[in-house]
């Protein structure tokens, strides 16, 4: 079973307390979105959890082990593509097995058809400089998915994009997930998006930074454009943004002064 | 309006690039001939493109042309060549060592920033008047650009692909070889480009400082014997390789680094 576990979480930048105290427990297959104004540490935590950023106190946990740093057990989903321009896009979705020593004729064939998966087939040899933002996503998720990872951290995968480009890639992302229900970590500020995709919605506060709100999402899946305008999703997303409300105007103030 | 008028655009995209390329040296020429014709119509003072295709094909018909050509080519490709090779090396080195660094920062951008061609004379006392002391001043010149770019092309590599790599679980040397290095092509290609305009005038300064063959040594001749006609025709040889080889990294460019070019 791989239980995502976080135990007693805290992290300092110097004065500022960006994580406190963070206990969190992720069962398998579980796609949990986190929430929260800016520089409420959410994508600290999930940084922590790619083993990215080290801890001051406590510690994660992936399937009872300790996270010391990266491993291919986690596969993280940039919120830059971060696509190498110099590799095709098969080259830049093997990177991760290249590296790993993994790259064999039948790992290559299922990348191809991860690449079919997040409608990418038939790209496998255009460079990213010939793709659009949302195509230049789907590699970066295709890369992601191609080591096989226990877990997928997503860290803001669709903020660069257009508002149409997102509902699309939404909805591509929830097709992706149910072919393989892969424990998710998906940090957004956009309540909709993290109330639309998420089974739980944890709402991150600042100052310190930690988790206010735990909260289920028991919309049935799956869901599409009309699932926003239902009442129910409405009245979540209006929960989650009273929850953050306060918060999210200290932020604005913050950043303006 | 709803018609649409013809606008500049149009009718620039009628010509290649390398027509008007053509086209523009054409009328230089044109204009040089014009020029020595009836405005300096003396030829101790400008020669015109006819005198100097004339000189070039005597010279050629001599077979002194070929002699010059091959000794000054030779230093050149050599010179370029270890200059290079040094380049990218030292350059690679103190991209990734702090202590290679500090130790060699001080030499490279002292030497960078001196016209090391004075030193000419040194070297044509310490190595003689033969082709190494013409390498050597040509190596001087290209090999700092050639750092300098490496250095620079290394340090400038993104973290947001270092970091992509590390959450991949890359090791430092996966690093270097699969994101620093191909990231640094391009500052790598732009430095030897560099190199060929300061390569050839390490060429020309030195063998003028004394050499028994060369075209720096038929510049200096000519300009002695006040041929002007054999003077120009050197310097058209020097200005025609500096083109080609200009062209030929360009080509080298959309073939290694495609991805710079859009």
């Amino acid at each position: 079973m791989s239980k995502l576990v976080s135990k007693g979480l805290s992290k300092w930048f110097g004065d500022l307390h960006v994580l406190a105290d963070v206990d969190l427990t992720v069962e398998d297959g579980e796609f949990v979105a986190l929430v929260g104004p800016s520089g409420c540490g959410k994508t600290t935590f999930l940084r922590t959890v790619a083993g990215l950023e080290q801890t001051d106190e406590g510690a994660v946990f992936l399937s009872d082990k300790k996270i010391e740093g990266p491993g291919r057990d986690r596969g993280f989903v940039f919120q830059q593509d971060s696509l190498l321009p110099w590799r095709t896009v098969m080259e830049n979705t093997v990177v991760g097995l290249e590296l790993a020593g993994r790259l064999d004729p039948s790992e290559a064939q299922r990348v191809r058809q991860l690449l079919n998966l997040v409608g990418l087939g038939g790209f496998e040899n255009y460079y990213p400089r010939q793709l659009s933002g949302g195509m230049r996503q789907r590699v970066n998720l295709a890369r992601a998915l191609a080591i096989d990872p226990k877990v997928l951290l997503m860290d803001e995968p669709f903020s660069a994009l257009d508002a149409q480009t997102r509902e699309i890639m939404q909805t591509e992302l929830q097709r992706v997930w149910e072919e393989g229900r892969k424990t998710v970590l998906f940090v957004t500020h956009q309540i909709d998006e993290a109330v639309f995709l998420a089974d739980r919605v944890l709402v991150f506060a600042r100052r310190p930074g930690r988790i206010l709100e735990d909260i289920r999402i028991n919309l049935p899946r799956p869901r599409n454009i009309a699932t926003k305008r239902g009442p129910e999703f409405v009245a979540l997303v209006d929960r989650i943004w009273q929850l953050i409300e306060k918060d999210v105007r200290e932020s604005v103030l913050v950043e303006k002064s | 309006m709803s018609a649409a008028p013809k606008t500049p655009a149009d009718h620039r995209a009628r010509f290649a690039p390398w027509q008007i390329s053509l086209l523009s040296v054409v009328s230089g020429l044109f204009v040089w001939q014009m020029i020595s014709d009836y405005v300096i119509a003396n030829p101790l003072f400008l020669a015109s493109p006819y005198q100097v295709m004339k000189a070039l094909l005597h010279l050629f018909e001599t077979g002194e042309l070929w002699r010059h050509v091959a000794t000054s080519g030779v230093e050149f490709l050599a010179g370029y060549a270890i200059a290079a090779v040094i380049g990218i090396c030292v350059g690679l080195l103190i991209a990734t060592n702090s202590f290679a660094k500090n130790w060699l920062q001080p030499w490279i951008s002292g030497f960078y920033a001196t016209p090391t061609v004075a030193l000419g004379p040194l070297f044509i006392l310490w190595l003689g008047i033969g082709v190494w002391s013409k390498i050597v001043v040509v190596v001087l010149l290209v090999v700092f650009a050639v750092i300098i770019n490496t250095e620079a092309g290394i340090r400038s590599t993104s973290e947001r692909y270092l970091e992509m790599m590390r959450s991949f679980g890359a090791t430092p040397t996966q690093l270097f070889f699969k994101v620093s290095l191909p990231s640094a092509t391009p500052f790598i290609l732009a430095g030897l480009k560099l190199g060929i305009g300061r390569g050839l005038i390490g060429v020309v300064v030195a063998e003028l400082f004394g050499s028994r063959m060369g075209l720096g040594r038929l510049i200096g001749a000519s300009a002695d014997s006040f041929n002007m006609p054999e003077l120009f025709a050197a310097v058209s040889i020097l200005a025609a390789s500096g083109i080609a080889m200009n062209s030929a990294f360009a080509l080298l460019e959309a073939r290694l680094v495609p991805w710079t070019k859009d």
